[in-house]
């Protein structure tokens, strides 16, 4: 019996536990997943602080998201008779219903934060410099997608909270000069949130954008190892070796990071249910209808100037992170956080960084009915 | 380089947490029943699983048999979240819910979504509410999808020649302290839209007025007055109706010439009203207008509102016919030359207002949307911290609060979304007769009281519909012309109409043809008159009806009933049962056809004794 089960584990297992570095590298030649990774990192690029972990988990939260989303698949009919009833379904009857909707509910609000302090991360140690142009603007690519993913996934429950905020986030569309009209209207295809907004949407969220999604993705870690890993600072201490195997000493610390990343997010699903709203009713206009609240702060701007704040603030910052990384191309200080030799750029990064907070901070909580400024969170 | 050992415990730590949280989410999955009762009706959208906990064949009275779960579910009637399968999220308000379980008051409402038409059995706040918008006139203002522009609140022309300014001036101020009958709201007017109000009114010529005969006699007048049975409708003194008028001061408040023409032609005067027309003869009115003169009085000296009279300002009329328009006096009131129309929000679709939504109280929190509306009706002004602006609407302070109540009810039945027209309920409506037939039906205002196809009034407890199968043509022909009462228990009665051997005849003869009902064709068996006269005591018939001397007045009196009653209606009462008089109040019980038969034959056997 024992020599049965030690068989099947062989047979999973080619290599136990690596007592030493070959044999992990020969655990490495014959595992696919040990495999995706490089077989050596070095030792500075493991450390928390290098990375705070976010790119990973932004990784992790994806494939939560990608499970969580086919099982509410199952249930859900894009259809406005039939979506908000789904919900329903998911909260009264099925299995597991409301646990997997706030697991992906929570898990989409984490990405959209945790992808957004990916890119600050990245910045602030000048990880966008030569030669890893081309991911950093994958990167950003990413993070435009995965508030597009995001979106398009608020508008699936048709609640009056969906409703409101995708009409209120397509307006915003409609108002870019010239593209603008058209695009609503591609996205909506109708003049307003419908019935076939609703089906656009799904399948925007469901195959479209998860498919751009995973090439980009596919893209975005393969370039980091082409490109040569993390960039970390060069000066580390002596005693270390230069390189070490990726396993244990990377993906064990992924498996650890997975676990509590999983921990984190049941927890919170656990304890806070995601909202649900009335019945999306056209009829019947929230005061204040809000956008999403990533989407509050490019409302708050819009409120001062629909072109200025609502479409060339947040285009010429998306269009002005693309081009960064061809413009900064000063080699100091890359790997370490906030370095003098590039005092200039983080703090100007970390200011536009705190505006956007700031005004999505009083888009989502000072703003009352009318938009009107309140003095206490609304 | 070794791994170190927090990564270890960190792993286990997580590992540990992971797996015992999945543990507890199917633990408590488990604990879920695997299977759900639920109740589809596609057609209305329902979805209920309240039968998860409830049980349908429980469900008290007969609410279930008129209305099967299969084809209705349960929240169109009862509201709730039929898609819930936890106690709290079906019968409670939630973030997402906000219809939850309804009141008494939105059930009945509920009612109101399907059944159509002013009577709903079953439904008496509904059907009360619905006789009030019609009765207080809410379509002069709004928009009521069933009601259109009411035409029984007195036309004003020629008001300068039936009131003087004074009594206008004091009705505007306060309707209630000249009148306990009144149907009009308080209205708030400054003194000189009041003053121009009352310039144009006076300005407006009427029907040609006849003078008094003379010779009124006061106490023949007083007889006319009892015997005309005006206090079916009026009050007078501390008795009467409220459908009418209060007459107490009658004879203060109108010149006599206008009471006297209005009593000799009444729809000449007031081609509108919901009177019938008596053309009583002259030396009759003569004789109620000096009756009206001596009795119809206030015991002071002088009226109230004498102390207001002065000369009206004719110069004020043009910014009288402004007030008049503004205040939308002419959604009620037929002014000619006056085009009417309303000048408030529709209510077509309030009741899909929820209670949330509604600005708030002074006096607190409200319990649902007739509560609202109630409040609304008498109280305008109580929303106006909350709603921004203060209410225009006039207060109806002499809605009692059930009727208040019973209003919003039946202004909550009125949803955007209605169900769907298979599920509606319509009256048939009144197809009243072509020609003289129906001229006399409209002269002598039977709808007033009588209703026909869920159209008219409720005065009369039964409604025509069927009547001409219940009783014997001859003995109606005399009972229009000199009317008896049937029902002691009713405190109106049939007015003395003063119809002709004629006319009678011809409403008799389309009662008989057009009024008839179809369940009442059984020809009777013969009977035996003694046995049903033993059964008629072994069963304790007269525990309502009174036969030679014995038995109590809460049903007719049976004396006379083989003369008034057709022998197949008292077969189909004793077998079909009640459901052959509608509005009536016999038991619901049925005989079995000897019984029946018997009892049938002694009922039939009563006859007055024939007088040579």
């Amino acid at each position: 019996m024992r020599a049965l089960l030690t068989r099947i584990r062989d047979s999973i297992f080619r290599v136990g536990w690596p007592e030493d570095d070959r044999k992990a590298l020969l655990a490495m030649r014959s595992s696919i997943i040990l495999h995706l990774h490089a077989p050596k990192v070095r030792p500075a690029s493991l450390r928390f602080k290098a990375t705070w972990a976010l790119g990973f988990v932004s990784l992790v939260l994806t494939l939560s998201l990608v499970m969580t989303g086919i099982y509410l698949m199952f249930y859900y009919i894009p259809h406005p008779d039939a979506a908000w009833r789904s919900m329903k379904d998911l909260a009264f009857v099925v299995p597991f219903g409301v646990v997997t909707r706030n697991l992906h509910r929570w898990g989409a609000h984490a990405m959209v934060a945790l992808v957004t302090l990916h890119m600050l991360r990245v910045f602030l140690s000048g990880g966008y410099k030569a030669p890893r142009e081309a991911n950093w603007v994958a990167g950003v690519g990413l993070w435009v997608l995965t508030l597009a993913l995001s979106f398009t996934g608020y508008l699936l429950p048709w609640d009056q909270l969906a409703y409101w905020a995708v009409t209120v986030g397509s307006h915003m569309v409609a108002s870019v000069p010239l593209i603008g009209k058209p695009t609503a209207l591609l996205l909506l295809g109708d003049r307003s949130v419908g019935e076939a907004a609703l089906l656009r949407f799904y399948v925007l969220h469901c195959v479209v954008l998860p498919c751009v999604l995973g090439g980009l993705v596919a893209f975005h870690i393969y370039r980091v190892r082409r490109d040569g890993g993390l960039v970390t600072s060069e000066h580390a201490p002596p005693e270390e070796p230069r390189l070490v195997p990726a396993w244990p000493h990377l993906v064990y610390r992924e498996l650890v990071v997975t676990l509590i990343v999983v921990a984190v997010l049941l927890a919170v699903s656990f304890a806070f249910n995601a909202p649900l709203e009335p019945l999306a009713d056209p009829g019947r206009t929230p005061n204040p209808a809000k956008a999403p609240w990533y989407f509050l702060g490019i409302q708050e701007l819009a409120h001062y100037s629909a072109f200025w704040g609502g479409v060339f603030v947040p285009g010429a910052f998306v269009a002005g992170l693309c081009l960064l990384p061809y413009v900064d191309r000063g080699e100091a200080g890359i790997g370490r956080y906030w370095p003098p030799e590039r005092m200039f750029a983080c703090t100007a990064f970390v200011a536009i960084g705190l505006f956007f907070l700031v005004v999505t901070i009083i888009g989502t909580f000072f703003r009352g009915p009318a938009w009107a400024l309140m003095w206490w969170p609304y | 380089m070794t791994v170190p050992r927090w990564l270890h415990a960190t792993f286990a730590v997580s590992l540990v947490l992971v797996i015992g949280m999945i543990g507890v989410a199917m633990m408590q999955e488990s604990a879920r029943p695997v299977t759900f009762e639920q109740r589809l009706v596609p057609a209305l959208g329902v979805v209920d699983r309240c039968e998860g906990c409830h049980d349908a064949e429980s469900h008290p009275g007969n609410a279930l048999v008129l209305h099967p779960v299969e084809r209705f579910g349960c929240t169109p009637c009862h509201g709730g979240q039929g898609l819930a399968t936890t106690k709290q999220a079906a019968h409670e308000r939630s973030p997402d819910w906000e219809r939850p379980l309804y009141t008494p008051a939105e059930r009945e409402a509920a009612c109101g979504t399907c059944h159509l038409g002013q009577f709903v059995e079953g439904a008496p706040i509904l059907s009360r509410g619905r006789a009030a918008l019609a009765d207080r006139s809410c379509a002069g203002c709004h928009e009521i999808p069933g009601y259109s522009l009411p035409d029984f609140p007195p036309q004003l022309d020629g008001l300068a020649a039936k009131v003087t300014p004074g009594w206008v001036r004091a009705w505007l101020r306060d309707p209630a302290a000249l009148n306990s009958v009144h149907r009009m709201p308080t209205f708030t007017l400054s003194d000189e839209k009041r003053e121009a109000l009352v310039a144009f009114l006076f300005g407006v010529p009427g029907a040609a007025l006849v003078p008094v005969e003379p010779g009124g006699d006061a106490e023949r007048g007083r007889r006319a007055v009892s015997e005309r049975r005006c206090a079916t409708c009026h009050k007078i003194g501390e008795r009467g109706g409220t459908t009418a008028t209060d007459l107490g001061w009658a004879g203060a408040k109108l010149s006599p010439a206008w009471l006297y023409s209005y009593l000799l032609d009444t729809h000449r005067i007031r081609p509108l009203t919901r009177m019938p027309g008596f053309q009583l003869p002259p030396a009759e009115a003569a004789d109620i207008v000096a009756f009206a003169a001596e009795q119809w009085v206030p015991d002071t000296a002088k009226p109230v509102w004498a102390a207001d009279e002065s000369p009206v300002h004719p110069e004020l009329t043009d910014a009288g016919r402004t007030v008049f328009l503004e205040s939308g006096c002419a959604g009620c009131h037929v002014v000619t030359g006056v085009d009417r129309g309303r000048t408030s929000v529709s209510l077509s679709t309030i009741g899909s207002r929820r209670i949330g939504d509604m600005p708030a109280a002074a006096t607190g929190p409200l319990a649902d949307l007739p509560a609202w509306i109630a409040l609304k009706v008498v109280q305008p002004h109580a929303f106006d911290a909350t709603a921004g602006a203060p209410a225009v609407m006039p207060a109806f302070s002499s809605v009692e609060p059930d009727e208040a109540l019973a209003i919003g009810v039946a202004l909550s039945s009125l949803r955007a979304s209605p169900p769907p027209e298979e599920y509606r309920v319509r009256p048939a409506g009144a197809a009243l007769p072509a020609g003289e037939t129906g001229r006399l039906v409209t002269r002598f205002r039977c709808l007033t009281c009588h209703s026909i196809g869920g159209e008219g009034g409720s005065i009369a407890r039964v409604p025509l519909d069927g009547e001409g199968s219940r009783v014997r043509g001859d003995w109606l022909i005399g009972f229009l012309q000199r009317p008896v009462t049937i029902r002691m228990d009713q405190a109106e009665r049939m007015p003395v109409l003063g119809i002709s051997a004629d006319e009678a005849a011809r409403l008799t003869a389309w009662i008989q043809d057009g009024l008839g009902d179809p369940r009442i064709a059984a020809v009777a068996p013969p009977g035996d008159p003694e046995r049903g006269r033993q059964r008629f005591e072994a069963l304790g018939c007269p525990s309502c009806h009174v036969v030679a001397g014995k038995g109590t007045m809460a049903g007719p009196v049976l004396d006379t009933a083989g003369d008034r009653l057709a022998p197949d209606y008292v077969i189909a009462l004793l077998t079909i049962g009640p459901a052959v008089v509608p509005g009536g109040r016999h038991p619901a019980t049925t005989y079995p056809p000897a019984d029946a038969s018997d009892l049938a034959a002694f009922i039939l056997s009563l006859r007055a004794p024939v007088t040579p």
